[in-house]
């Protein structure tokens, strides 16, 4: 740990002990100067006035050596003050930048080992902040995650039921009448499993003790019942090129992970499309990817797709954390999570790499 | 098929009651571990169990370890709300045979309840969707009354994608099911018995829809032009 004053003082010593050591220098030439004239004072008239002009003459250059030294010292100190005072803010400077690149939900403490002295206290005083801060969001998350718990039971019950009146005759309108009550079932179930999903992603409810060797293409084939049906009702082709891919991971974050990128895919898809989920080695990195031919996302908002609540076509009924789901899940597997342009420029692409 | 269903909420034992009723099962529920354990001392009390872990007083695993510890051989599905794998890994180790996440689809229960049924009990002599049956005792097809001449591949195809009803089957299982021996079958060969099947069971209301790249569902006609996939 370093402070400012020891450091302003490291570099105006030397120049400081500089300056007096050049002024005592000066003072003792001029002293030499004097001296061999004292002793002839009184010879003549002539002498005296020679005596009076040489010591006209060397007020005038001392006072000339001591307004350039003055000037040369002003000079100096200004720049050597601007210097130290930069040089001492540095490590504010690293302090701002370190909390303007973090994004909301990075809530680490500042390492106080790499601030100044006279800085600590703030510093520990921003950590207690972020760390209440952080026991805030995570209070919320757990609370979210016992809600959507307790609700699932509910839900369970209502699905059971609206499943079994749906499939009795009855006249057309009480028919759609359940119709409409399931789809409104089916997207609370959705919402409800998002939000546990989101939970268990964040990181401090990640568990390396979860890790376990999978094999992704079997994973996928898991998730596929679902879909196949989602995609019939809509007239998608969705289909499957699906190479041996070994991980290592959890295995419900990797389903969510999995469920999300194609249900995405199917949602945004439109009717007659085409939805290609791929999964294998390339590269000596495993890989899963999931192609559409769909309207594709403009490469300007490539980047904000993966925020919460974001959602390219306000008409469509995503919750907008669907993608915010897969980029955690791939950020806690170390996995590197890309989009781009499908084949031939159509549709999008979006591509897990595991590490 | 007696069922046992043993859940505490009322609203999803009346659902799973009426739905798996509507089935054509039968279905006893009870609303605690310890009456289902009770139930359960009698060899016969059911041909499934639908199990919840989380039950007032005695919990669903407790059940199945008992059930187990008596040599009791009924298989188990299990229910719950957590899908923590702890739960997951905790019930199939203490003896259940599946595990299904609540809200379900009551569709997806009644295949699971249905294949459980099947691989621990007698097989069922007779399957059927839309117009066609299969007699697995005589090995006899039917569409309506006609008799459908299929091969022993044929039929061993068209059998395993019937019991498995309205649900996806990889091709590679369709091998493992013609050939449990690990002989050598191409991917091929399994889409041209389907392409065979296709055309021979056109008119019996059921058809085989292609899953591109992975394998084969059967489903109830008239499967509008959805299915475009050869």
């Amino acid at each position: 740990m370093i402070s400012i004053r020891l450091r302003l003082l490291k570099w105006l010593i030397g120049p400081i002990l500089l300056i007096n050591l050049a002024g005592g220098v000066l003072a003792y030439k001029l002293a030499a100067l004097a001296a061999p004239q004292a002793v002839p004072a009184a010879a003549s008239a002539q002498a005296a006035a020679d005596t009076a002009r040489k010591q006209e003459q060397l007020r005038q250059a001392v006072l000339r050596a001591l307004l350039l030294m003055e000037g040369v010292f002003a000079v100096a100190s200004m720049g050597l003050i601007w210097f130290s005072v930069s040089n001492g803010l540095r490590p504010l400077n690293r302090l701002r930048a370190d909390l303007g690149t973090r994004e909301a939900e990075e809530l680490a403490p500042l390492d106080p080992s790499r601030v100044p002295y006279e800085l600590e206290p703030v510093v520990s005083a921003m950590n207690g902040l972020l760390e209440k801060v952080s026991e805030g969001a995570r209070a919320r998350q757990d609370f979210l995650a016992n809600v959507a718990h307790q609700l699932r039971t509910p839900l369970a019950g209502l699905k059971t039921q609206l499943e079994w009146l749906g499939a009795r005759h009855a006249e057309p309108a009480t028919a759609q009448s359940v119709r409409l009550m399931q789809a409104a079932t089916e997207r609370m179930i959705r919402q409800t499993n998002q939000l546990l999903s989101l939970a268990r992603a964040e990181p401090h409810h990640f568990e390396k003790a979860r890790l376990e060797p999978l094999a992704l293409e079997a994973l996928v084939g898991e998730a596929i019942q679902q879909f196949v049906e989602q995609a019939a009702r809509k007239g998608i082709d969705l289909g499957f090129e699906l190479q041996p891919a070994p991980v290592t991971g959890d295995r419900f974050l990797l389903r969510d992970l999995i469920d999300n990128l194609i249900d995405n895919a199917l949602r945004y898809t439109p009717t007659g499309g085409t939805v290609t989920v791929r999964c294998g080695v390339a590269g000596e990195r495993v890989f899963l990817a999931v192609e559409d031919n769909g309207p594709g996302i403009p490469a300007a908002r490539r980047d904000d797709i993966f925020s919460r609540y974001v959602r390219l076509d306000d008409k469509s009924h995503g919750s907008g954390l669907g993608l915010a789901i897969v980029r955690d899940i791939a950020r806690v597997h170390g996995a590197a999570l890309t989009v781009g342009e499908g084949i031939a420029g159509r549709g999008a692409v979006f591509k897990v790499h595991f590490s | 098929m007696q069922i046992l269903v043993v859940e505490d909420d009322s609203v999803i034992a009346d659902g799973l009651c009426r739905v798996m009723t509507a089935q054509g099962m039968t279905v006893q529920v009870v609303d605690n571990g310890n009456a289902a354990d009770q139930l359960l001392q009698r060899a016969d009390a059911a041909e499934v169990v639908v199990l919840d872990i989380g039950l007032p007083g005695m919990d669903g695993f407790e059940v199945v370890r008992r059930l187990r510890a008596r040599g009791g051989r009924v298989p188990v599905l299990l229910l719950t709300a957590r899908d923590a794998i702890e739960d997951r890994v905790r019930g199939l180790e203490t003896g259940a045979d599946d595990y299904l996440v609540k809200p379900f689809a009551s569709a997806e229960l009644v295949a699971r309840v249905r294949a459980l049924a099947r691989r621990h009990g007698e097989p069922l002599a007779v399957l059927a969707m839309g117009e066609l049956t299969l007699d697995c005792a005589t090995r006899r097809a039917r569409v309506r009354d006609r008799v459908v001449d299929l091969s022993v591949r044929e039929w061993t195809v068209l059998e395993y994608l019937l019991q498995h009803g309205a649900r996806v089957v990889s091709k590679q299982q369709i091998i493992e099911a013609i050939l449990p021996w690990g002989d050598d079958l191409t991917l091929n060969a399994v889409e041209v018995y389907v392409s065979r099947l296709r055309l021979k069971i056109a008119d019996a209301g059921v058809a085989i829809r292609t899953i591109r790249g992975f394998g084969y569902m059967l489903e109830l006609a008239p499967a509008p032009a959805a299915d475009a996939a050869p």
